[in-house]
């Protein structure tokens, strides 16, 4: 079967769309147990790239950036039903503008069944690393890569280990950190401001904007992003510039491969005469990279996405598929924003050992923290359980949610190894009436929120969206 | 006709042509389990010296599966030539045997005649050669025919690159392509057998080894292995492949359980000659093995000799690039043990060079069969002395989709070196270059796929 | 006696040596991806084979460990041959002794065959059947090579079996569910424990009736036809061992059919194989097995009549 995804990125300079198409298949033949996968991604449409409209410097322009999504809708040909899944993120800057949120749950329901609303900083770096292809890169071998998404308000970075992220962080780095409006510096970012005193440059608004010496702080802005990467101990300026709340990157071997992406990535591999073409000093930026010793000396990878990186790893790469042998009350499905308590793997063996009340202690907990009644609680689990094992974990759960306080709450259940559908069914002969969710092979990590869509492939499986929020 | 013999002082009688052809066959379990084989050693060999004295006009006129039922009988007949025909049609089985052993028969006179056979007198005269007779016959024929390179020159073995993977991983199978190349295998084809049978998996795995063949331009075939309704369907997707490949029987019931008919072939046939990616005009691709009619519950009463022939008369009709017999595939119900399976090889490929179609073989034994991998060697070694177009090359003999054993990709080498051959010309030359292999021999870099890496178009 | 971590490693990279003839390079025993120096002089210096190594410190040349090892002389691209490795199962990176396999190798493809050939001749253990409370009945084959060379006395039982069945089992079942050894014993001895009581389990969730399961000794698969009239079941499956490969002896295979009866063509059976370890677990093949019977049940169909 064939669906189709769309990815709406809302950033601090562009606003962007694209709707591809994902094939989903069942690998296995039709003698054995169902594997179903996405076994093709393709780009159907890419959207313009546009401005994002801001009514002032606290507010986006809600109606403008719909006119742009209904407009480019349009452009595409499709309605949003025919759109299955995908996701609306705001990044950047402009998720922490204050009609963010409003935006964005405006943009979701819009914009199709399934497609999920998002903000935050890391999962900003890590679908940005997937779009521009690092993620895939270091998993094809087996490796290390960073991706550096460089855009307007910041920039972004994420290593991957094989095709996972490890860390990831931002800093308050990018093109449009200083505005130039008819010859003329018009805007200062704070951060920008800090870089300038810091190597004594004095710049100012109203002052000609002169490309030698705006180039001064642009020199330092890239040695800064390769600083993060590879020797972030070294440079105290880095602290000053970090984003706020952002996570703290592992440092990275200097044979590792380095992918960049954004705005300004573009701005390094091209070749503009203009200094100023965007009003701004991605040009500028760019340029400094691709000169800087820094970047001759590393292991630079072609990026497969430039300024479309984030949008097309929300659209594309974001969704994933549920293992084929699953339980689930069909009638509590879609479900989305669902958070997710992860047990550690010494958290499941104290509670195979007989310790329910911790577990639901620890769920009780989790659930005062979110004021939905929806919540997920999840775990490795183990490779070829015996029978046994399922039924001891089947009564382990029943006994969690039998507790006072998670009596009434639906059973939602995130594995990653293969046991899903034998817990479930254990779990259904021991509640028959409790609703109950039960879905292997997604891995998830602490503080993971997750979209789980409605059935796919004859109910064979689900369409599962993993956001991760926090890397670390 | 006679139907009855004397043998030391006992009279044995048989009921018919079929009850002959039956019972002169060697000891097969598949015979025994269709209640049709010989029922003492004596009875056997009093079967081959009636059938032996047989006349070709007999065979001709009582093919196993009535004609006006059998598409399989009708392409058979229909297809003779029938001035040749007229010309042995007195002939005995037994004077058509010493006249293809004697050396006065020349390669293109066997061929010649080959026009006026019939898969059921092709099969008699087998029945009453022995191992080396069949060997030594065999030897004198080559069978060529051209896709991308040519096949069965004398002086080559070949052999099918055979990439399987459990899960039909893109990836694997070319990690297993890899490696045999880097081995010198693949001349023949290199030919994958999809787990799942769908279009669009197929026509992945299709352009895959069209992707791999072009990237480090390997003159050589590619196919993938499904069902010959599926590959038709991949091509009209615009999948590319260079052959369609199908599993064939001996009667119009054989094939209709496997899912196809002549109709189905015709359209495949025609499709690649507008839609397909190899040269031609040789461009399909047939396997057999003996006792699959059995198995359908469509073998007419007949044994699976005869039933084998019939194959090879059904695939001349499509001017195959590559046919083979699976010979150990099928199992113990069929093919006890080595010996039994050793005939068969021995058997299937002289049948199908003697109708005309350009042979190789699966020398493979499955893990409920009495036979291991020294027994499959030893075929091997038999079949390229006896002239065999190719054999199959697996990583390290283990096939770990299809699990079954057949030949590891180091086995053509050896036997290449012991025998004095050589793979395709072409091939070879692209060995050359590739480093991998110096007159004939693999050289120090063989057997390491990692040669290819940053290589290529 | 107790040993630290470092002298553990030392032995089995002395152990390894030994057997194998080849020194091992690196920090862990058998490291995936290390590549092994095979054939005369790779191993420098005296050698001395020892038979007082403690029993669970030898080397097992069939182990998974092993058998990851890369046996190339001088691959180009270690790195790379290790991620081609990964890719698939296939024996890749096998190496040679010129155009010959090296000694290991060979050696370990006949251990691996010879596993498969002992489970296809054994017999399913008696006291597993005991404790999975199985009795047993026959087909009309006497002995494996009557059941490997006679397919169709596989697929009846003999008159004992169908007295017996006639007497012990519930009748007129919505399922019956039986195991039966097949071409591999092993297969049985290894699923059996967790996928009868997980079929059992998920059929309960969903309020299916079940008969009574039972063994039947050299079973082929169409034996459940006969089952299937003499206990009137709607869904009749067999557990049955499939023909080993090298990779596996243990896989498994779930048929069954709905409203099965003597003589119904093979297209009307729905199997689900590669039942173990490394294939599709016993627990998870169980409860899919459930929900198949449940979809059966209320489709009232099975094999091509039957879209999953």
């Amino acid at each position: 079967m064939e669906i189709l995804s769309i990815g709406i990125d809302v950033g601090t300079t562009t606003t962007q769309l694209v709707i591809s198409r994902l094939v989903i298949e069942n690998k296995a033949s039709a003698f054995t147990v169902p594997r179903i996968h996405i076994v093709s991604k393709e780009i159907l449409y890419r959207s313009k790239v546009y401005f994002t409209p801001f009514l002032n410097e606290v507010d986006i322009d809600e109606d403008g950036v719909f006119a742009i999504i209904q407009a480019e809708y349009a452009a595409a040909g499709v309605t949003p039903d025919e759109i299955s899944t995908g996701a609306a993120i705001i990044t950047g800057e402009a998720a922490r503008k204050q009609n963010a949120e409003r935006i964005l749950n405006r943009l979701s329901s819009f914009a199709g069944q399934f497609v999920v609303s998002t903000a935050g900083p890391d999962l900003e770096s890590i679908i940005a690393g997937k779009g521009s292809g690092a993620a895939a890169w270091s998993k094809e071998h087996r490796c290390v890569s960073v991706n550096a998404d460089i855009g307007g308000g910041t920039t972004n970075i994420a290593v991957y280990e094989n095709g996972e992220v490890a860390s990831c962080t931002c800093l308050d780095i990018g093109g449009r950190q200083v505005r130039v409006d008819a010859g003329i510096i018009s805007y200062i970012s704070p951060s920008a401001r800090r870089i300038s005193d810091a190597v004594g440059l004095g710049l100012e608004t109203g002052q000609q904007a002169d490309p030698s010496k705006l180039s001064i702080l642009t020199d330092r802005m890239a040695e800064l992003i390769f600083l993060q990467i590879f020797d972030p101990d070294s440079d105290p300026l880095l602290q000053a510039v970090k984003t706020k709340n952002a996570g703290s990157l592992q440092r990275a071997s200097r044979d590792t491969a380095v992918f960049f992406s954004g705005g300004v990535a573009a701005c390094i591999f091209g070749n503009s005469d203009d200094d100023f073409p965007y009003g701004d000093i991605g040009v500028l930026l760019g340029r400094s990279i691709r000169r800087c010793s820094w970047f001759s000396s590393s292991k630079v990878e072609h990026s497969a996405e430039m300024i479309r990186a984030t949008v097309v790893g929300a659209g594309v790469h974001l969704v994933s598929i549920s293992g084929s042998t699953i339980t689930y009350t069909p009638e509590l499905l879609p479900l989305k924003n669902v958070p997710v308590l992860k047990l550690s793997d010494e958290e499941v063996r104290r509670w195979r050992s007989g310790d329910d009340a911790y577990v639901a202690d620890r769920l009780l907990w989790f659930s005062g923290t979110t004021d939905d009644r929806i919540l997920a609680l999840g775990w490795n689990g183990w490779r070829s359980p015996r029978f046994a094992e399922i039924l001891e974990m089947a009564d382990h759960v029943v006994n969690v949610y039998s507790r006072p306080g998670l009596e009434q709450i639906p059973v939602i259940l995130i594995i990653e190894e293969d046991m899903a559908k034998s817990l479930g069914q254990s779990i259904r002969r021991k509640m028959p009436d409790r609703q109950l969710i039960c879905i292997d092979s997604i891995g998830i990590r602490e503080g993971d929120y997750v979209d789980l869509g409605s059935p796919i492939m004859n109910g064979v499986a689900i369409p599962v969206v993993v956001k991760t929020l926090v890397v670390g | 006709m006679r139907l009855k013999t004397k043998l030391a002082g006992e009279i044995h009688r048989f009921r018919d042509l079929k009850d002959v052809m039956n019972k002169a066959n060697e000891e097969k379990s598949g015979d025994v389990l269709a209640g049709i084989a010989a029922e003492s050693q004596l009875q056997r060999i009093a079967a081959k010296e009636v059938l032996s004295n047989v006349l070709l006009s007999d065979l001709y006129n009582h093919p196993a599966v009535p004609y006006e039922e059998d598409e399989v009988t009708r392409l058979n007949i229909d297809g003779l030539n029938m001035t040749i025909y007229e010309k042995i049609k007195n002939w005995s089985v037994a004077e058509l045997r010493e006249w293809i052993l004697s050396y006065e028969t020349s390669e293109e006179d066997i061929k010649r005649i080959s026009r006026g056979l019939t898969a059921e007198m092709v099969a008699a005269v087998a029945k009453i050669m022995s191992n080396l007779d069949l060997i030594y016959a065999c030897n004198k024929i080559r069978i060529s025919a051209h896709c991308n390179t040519t096949i069965g020159l004398r002086g080559t073995l070949s052999t099918r690159l055979q990439p399987n993977h459990p899960t039909d991983n893109v990836e694997g199978i070319i990690a297993s392509a890899l490696e045999g190349l880097s081995y010198g295998v693949g001349d023949a084809l290199i030919g994958l057998n999809p787990v799942n049978d769908t279009a669009d998996n197929i026509a992945r795995c299709m352009n895959a080894l069209h992707e791999l063949k072009e990237k480090y331009e390997i003159p050589t075939q590619t196919c993938v292995l499904g069902h010959i309704t599926s590959q038709i369907e991949a091509v009209k997707k615009g999948a590319a492949t260079d052959t369609i490949f199908q599993s064939i029987a001996g009667s119009q019931k054989g094939n209709e359980a496997f899912g196809f008919n002549t109709e189905i072939v015709m359209e495949a046939w025609d499709l690649m000659k507008h839609r397909g990616y190899g040269t031609g005009p040789n461009v399909m691709y047939f396997e057999t093995g003996q006792g699959s009619e059995l198995s359908s519950e469509a073998n007419f009463g007949a044994d699976q000799v005869t039933m084998e022939a019939r194959c090879y008369g059904f695939a001349r009709n499509f001017n195959p690039f590559m046919v083979n017999t699976v010979v150990g595939f099928i199992g113990p119900e069929y093919l006890y043990d080595s010996r039994q399976v050793i005939r068969a090889g021995l058997e299937d490929h002289f049948m199908g060079k003697l109708t005309g179609i350009p042979m190789g073989c699966d020398c493979c034994y499955t893990n409920h069969m009495m036979a291991d991998q020294n027994d499959i060697e030893n075929l091997t070694t038999l079949l390229s002395a006896a002239g065999c177009n190719y054999v199959i090359g697996i990583p390290a003999s283990d096939d770990v989709m299809l699990n079954y054993q057949t030949n590891s990709y180091h086995d053509a080498n050896a036997v290449r070196e012991i025998l004095g051959l050589r793979p395709i010309r072409e091939f070879e030359i692209w060995c050359e270059k590739m480093g991998i292999m110096e007159n004939g021999r693999l050289t120090k870099y063989a057997g390491d796929p990692t040669i290819f890496m940053g290589r290529g178009k | 006696m107790t040993m630290n971590q470092n002298q553990l490693e030392a032995l089995i990279r002395e152990v390894i040596t030994e057997v194998l003839g080849s020194p091992a390079k690196n920090d862990s025993a058998v490291p995936a991806g290390d590549v092994w120096k095979t054939g005369p002089g790779s191993t420098d210096g005296a050698r001395e084979e020892r038979d007082d190594i403690p029993d669970d410190q030898l080397v097992d040349i069939t182990s998974p460990e092993v058998r990851q090892r890369i046996l190339i002389a001088n691959p180009m691209d270690v790195e790379m041959m290790d991620r081609m490795r990964q890719m698939t199962n296939a024996r890749i990176g096998a190496g040679r002794s010129g155009p010959r396999l090296n000694t290991v190798t060979m050696l370990t493809l006949r251990a691996n065959h010879a596993t498969a050939r002992d489970s296809v001749f054994s017999e399913v253990d008696p006291a597993l059947l005991e404790e999975m409370n199985l009795f047993s009945v026959q087909t009309r084959c006497t002995d494996k090579n009557n059941y490997l060379t006679r397919p169709d006395l596989g697929r009846r039982l003999n008159e004992e079996g169908r007295r017996i069945i006639d007497q012990k089992c519930k009748k007129h079942v919505q399922a019956q569910i039986y195991v039966s050894d097949g071409l591999s014993s092993k297969a049985v001895e290894a699923n059996v424990r967790d996928i009868l009581p997980a079929i059992m389990n998920g059929l309960e969730s969903f309020g299916i009736s079940t008969g009574t399961p039972f063994f039947v000794k050299f079973g082929r698969v169409g034996v459940m036809d006969e089952i299937s009239e003499i206990v009137d079941a709607e869904v009749t499956c067999v557990l049955l061992g499939e023909r080993p490969g090298l990779s596996t002896a243990e896989s498994m295979s779930a048929y069954l059919v709905y409203r099965a009866t003597i003589g119904n063509p093979e297209s009307v059976r729905t199997v689900v194989s590669n039942i173990h370890r490394d294939g599709i677990n016993s627990v998870e093949a169980g409860a899919y097995v459930a929900e198949i019977i449940r979809i059966m049940l209320e489709k009232k169909a099975s094999g091509v009549d039957l879209s999953l």
